[in-house]
């Protein structure tokens, strides 16, 4: 029982791991700017509202708030980190004949060495 | 920050490193407060024996029996920054041999949330009151004190004397109770 355990999770660990997760430069930017945005904002809002109430658990909830909605933001590559992809070159056909591919597909090619 | 574990990796190292600097800031805010509070101690009965004390090097020492009232108001003390207060109640005196003697008679721990307002009656002290020796009866000055440790979230755990004491004499002969 536990064999089949062990290959349904191998299944869904290869699934995780073709779903393309990159993004481009600028969107790469854009991501750390936002979510350090949002951790620096949800750090002094629970520092100030921790402070008032006099507990400083209420500080730590709302920095963890701001990590979660960090987390939904920038983890998953969203469209609006891929509006700068990189121009490649098309592809030199080689002698055997292959067909030029997209330039995302060869840059996933590239990649994947 | 090309893959989901890098980017998870940044995020949660930043967020590390932010919440340090807030509980940083947490100790900051409350360093440089004074923790003392007025205290009101009153003892109201005193008994002295001498029994066979098994933990000394000789065969028999003072043991005293102490019942006290105490009360203090302990909320200004509690802020953002404090877990709990460990509160004790120390006599302090001196006698032929030892120029200072402190025993510790009575503690407790006030965690944040708990009522504050201490209003404690004819409580009988927690651990006994051994002397190293005979030099209880007959003591002119005994001294109680009521000290607190305070355990913060962040920082320094500052060791506070509470501002109320009070001295008292113990009886001339063993097992006679003194009222006060």
């Amino acid at each position: 029982l536990s064999v089949y355990a062990f290959i349904s999770l191998g299944k869904m660990l290869s699934i995780f791991k073709s779903i393309p997760t990159h993004m481009d430069y600028k969107g790469q930017k854009l991501a750390e700017q936002i979510f350090q945005g949002i951790i620096l904002i949800s750090a002094v809002i629970g520092f100030v509202y921790g402070l008032i109430i006099e507990q400083f658990g209420w500080t730590v909830y709302i920095v963890l708030a701001g990590f979660a909605v960090s987390c939904v933001l920038t983890l998953p590559p969203w469209p609006m980190y891929r509006k700068n992809p990189l121009s490649w070159q098309p592809v030199i056909p080689e002698s055997s004949g292959e067909p030029s591919q997209k330039p995302q597909e060869s840059l996933k090619k590239k990649k994947h060495k | 920050m090309n893959t989901v574990l890098s980017r998870a990796n940044s995020l949660f190292a930043f967020s590390l490193s932010v919440m340090a600097a807030l509980t940083f800031g947490c100790f900051i805010t409350t360093a440089f407060k004074d923790r003392r509070v007025p205290v009101d101690i009153h003892v109201s009965k005193v008994m002295l024996k001498n029994v066979d004390d098994f933990t000394g090097p000789r065969e028999r020492s003072d043991l005293g029996f102490i019942t006290f009232d105490l009360s203090a108001d302990l909320q200004p003390i509690f802020d953002w920054n404090v877990k709990q207060l460990f509160l004790y109640l120390s006599a302090e005196y001196a006698t032929k041999s030892n120029s200072l003697n402190q025993v510790v008679l009575w503690d407790k721990i006030v965690l944040r949330g708990e009522n504050t307002k201490l209003n404690l009656r004819d409580m009988k002290s927690k651990y006994f009151f051994f002397d190293d020796g005979n030099g209880l009866r007959a003591n002119k000055n005994i001294t109680l004190t009521l000290s607190w440790n305070v355990v913060p979230n962040a920082g320094i755990l500052p060791l506070v004397a509470g501002s109320g004491h009070v001295s008292l004499p113990f009886p001339d002969a063993y097992e006679t109770t003194k009222s006060y």
